[in-house]
């Protein structure tokens, strides 16, 4: 059964049009996060979703109702603010019971849903207390909880976690997640956090000013990207990229290109396509995650690898994993992850090796070739 | 360590003393001048002699002094509460207009407040003129006559009134306008997918959070207009038939139109006494309604 669908979305303000043609299927008691950089559409796509902002054109479904010109109140969502947006003139227990209390449902039916949801959220001590008086996490709790009592077909998160410290917010991940599965309701998060995204769902929806760039699992994006954007976006650190030329391209039985990179001696790369092989001299980039970096006494054993010199910057060290930063050459950006490899890397001067079968070829626009 | 803590205490008292001497001066030592000169029959300049009570049993015996609190109380009631819902009534429309229109609404309702009381009551007294005024014509269309407004004992206090909240309305708008504000978005987009209509939402968010401003409004408007004075001297002096005294103008009259400085001193002990046990009342019952 479908929970959310949203087709052909646009969302203008005047004449300028901030959400794109979006078509995004989301299913019953799916963990959905849309992500991406601040000012992609992500919030103004939720709170279309939610009803607080018009949409400007295409339908919004939800259980299989059309939506899309419904008041807020009747949509069967419940929203939970990057600010808590709690009220402070009233105890935890009226904020959670405010939406019942509006629908003036009997007191005794408040009390149990309150009750229950404080129960889940462990804020059963805190029921008397007054906003002001709770820590942070507690409050995204009561948040949270004024979501729950209403038991609602979608809940919509818009980026809850941002004003939480670092460990609280991995605290704060893990019991969303552990919510999701225990009530097992549609729900969509936003956040420009990847590493939330990768985390929490069971589906992303990566975004760029406006425009929908890629849906899929968190793997299939870090796996798999779609486009350049994609391909730098997800994953920490970001994804090295180099630029180049197609040396030579080889349309028959196996579609392979040579790419030269813009980086001396000889740096030629050989790449096998499945679809349609770009022109000699069409500028491309080449991406390689920094975990498929190959350093150290390494040797292009059989030559299906790009070599490289690198000019190493500085290291971080986190321990378990460490973080080389090193400029190529001709000074575009390369980082190499290392593992379980204390090894401190003293020259200037390190040779790597960037394996073919891990390349991702990008056409000049960020398109994915294949 | 002695000699440093007393070198403290002496910088300590230097940096206050400019205030202290000026609070001294001109604030604590009129004060007790007040409270000593109402037990004498001093004239407005000079010293009289101690008469003990005389001046309060006098004053207690003055039917002019009756008048002059119940017109003042009257007065007060006519404008502390309307003045306070009708700011707020303005605050909340201006506050939904945007950018330079808000400002330009709320620059025409703030006007009247930086006009002075005698251009404040000139204006007036034309817009309210019997045979010119430009009010008259809307008076004659409810009531089927002209009305000499402040040559009426019925009239006259409640047009002071109007008066007056035209006058100093700007400044409540002011006030909470900066309350409104403060309120966050969220917490109306919150209860409106929790369903709270717009008359819920001013119930459970905008009036309890606008209770502490609130309370604050009603209780400057409460001390300031206890202490009315200037409008009715420019526009009724008191009249007709004395339907518009009020106790500082009974001071003035004791003390500025009749030299009797004890006397004088006597009435504002008891606008003074009055002012503070309403002041309390009222911050006590709004500290009750707040909880």
């Amino acid at each position: 059964m479908s929970g959310v669908t949203l087709s052909n979305i646009k969302k203008a303000f005047g004449p300028v049009e901030v959400i794109h043609d979006v078509n995004i299927s989301i299913e019953q008691g799916e963990f959905v996060v849309f992500v991406g950089p601040s000012g992609c559409g992500k919030s103004t796509l939720l709170r279309m979703i939610a009803g607080l902002e018009e949409t400007t054109s295409g339908v919004i479904d939800i259980e299989g109702q059309d939506v899309t010109h419904q008041e807020a109140a009747r949509r069967g969502v419940s929203m939970v603010f990057q600010s808590y947006a709690l009220y402070p003139h009233l105890t935890v227990f009226d904020n959670m019971a405010f939406s019942l209390q509006i629908a003036r449902r009997p007191k005794d039916e408040i009390r149990a849903k309150v009750e229950e949801a404080a129960r889940i959220l462990q804020l059963d001590q805190h029921l008397d207390r007054k906003p002001s008086q709770l820590s942070g996490g507690q409050r995204q709790r009561v948040a949270i909880g004024r979501a729950i009592v209403r038991q609602p077909k979608v809940f919509l998160f818009d980026e809850p976690l941002s004003n939480l410290d670092a460990e609280l917010r991995v605290q704060m991940r893990m019991e969303i997640s552990r919510l999701h599965n225990q009530i097992g309701a549609t729900m969509i998060y936003v956040t420009h956090d990847q590493v939330e995204a990768m985390t929490l769902a069971d589906k992303i929806v990566v975004l760029k000013s406006g425009v929908v760039q890629q849906i899929g699992s968190p793997l299939d994006l870090y796996d798999n990207p779609d486009n350049q954007f994609v391909a730098g976006f997800i994953g920490s650190p970001k994804m090295n990229f180099l630029t180049g030329t197609v040396a030579k391209s080889n349309s028959g039985a196996s579609d392979t290109v040579n790419i030269r990179l813009d980086e001396p001696p000889n740096s030629i790369v050989s790449l096998t396509l499945s679809g349609p092989v770009p022109k000699v001299g069409t500028a491309v980039t080449l991406g390689i995650r920094p975990e498929n970096v190959e350093t150290g006494d390494v040797t292009d054993a059989d030559g299906h690898a790009a070599e490289l010199t690198l000019k190493t910057e500085f290291t971080e060290e986190l321990g378990g994993v460490s973080y080389v930063h090193s400029l190529t050459e001709s000074g575009a950006r390369v980082t190499i992850e290392r593992r379980s490899d204390r090894n401190h890397i003293a020259q200037d001067h390190i040779s790597a090796l960037l394996p073919t079968r891990h390349l991702f070829l990008f056409d000049a626009d960020g398109a994915r070739l294949r | 360590m002695r000699l440093k803590s007393r070198n403290r205490t002496v910088t300590a008292l230097l940096l206050i003393a400019p205030f202290v001497i000026c609070y001294l001066v001109v604030f604590a030592y009129p004060v007790y001048k007040m409270f000593a000169m109402s037990f004498t029959n001093a004239p407005l300049i000079g010293e009289g002699e101690w008469i003990g009570l005389d001046n309060y049993i006098r004053m207690f015996e003055h039917k002019l002094f009756y008048t002059s609190v119940y017109n003042t109380l009257y007065f007060v009631l006519l404008t502390v509460v309307p003045n306070t819902l009708i700011g707020l009534g303005i605050a909340m429309m201006v506050v939904r207009l945007k950018g330079w229109i808000q400002a330009g609404i709320l620059v025409l309702f703030f006007m009247p407040y930086i006009l002075p009381v005698t251009v404040v009551t000139q204006i007036w007294q034309w817009v309210l003129d019997q045979q010119f005024g430009v009010a008259q014509p809307l008076i004659e269309a409810i009531i089927g006559r002209r009305i000499s407004v402040f040559r009426d004992p019925v009239w006259a206090m409640p047009m002071v009134a109007l008066v007056t909240i035209w006058w100093t309305n700007g400044f409540n708008v002011l006030l909470f306008i900066s309350a409104l504000r403060n309120i966050p978005d969220d917490y109306y987009e919150a209860a409106s997918l929790d369903g709270a209509s717009r008359l819920q939402q001013f119930r459970r968010i905008t009036w309890p959070l606008l209770w502490p401003v609130t309370a604050l409004v009603l209780t400057l408007q409460l001390i300031l207009q206890l202490k009315i004075f200037d409008q009715i001297y420019l526009m009724t002096q008191g009249g007709p038939f004395n339907s518009t005294y009020v106790l500082l103008q009974l001071v003035y009259r004791e003390a500025f139109g009749r030299n009797q400085g004890g006397y004088a001193s006597a009435v504002a002990v008891a606008l003074f006494v009055i002012i503070v046990a309403v002041s309390v009342l009222q911050y006590q019952l709004l500290k009750a309604r707040g909880k």
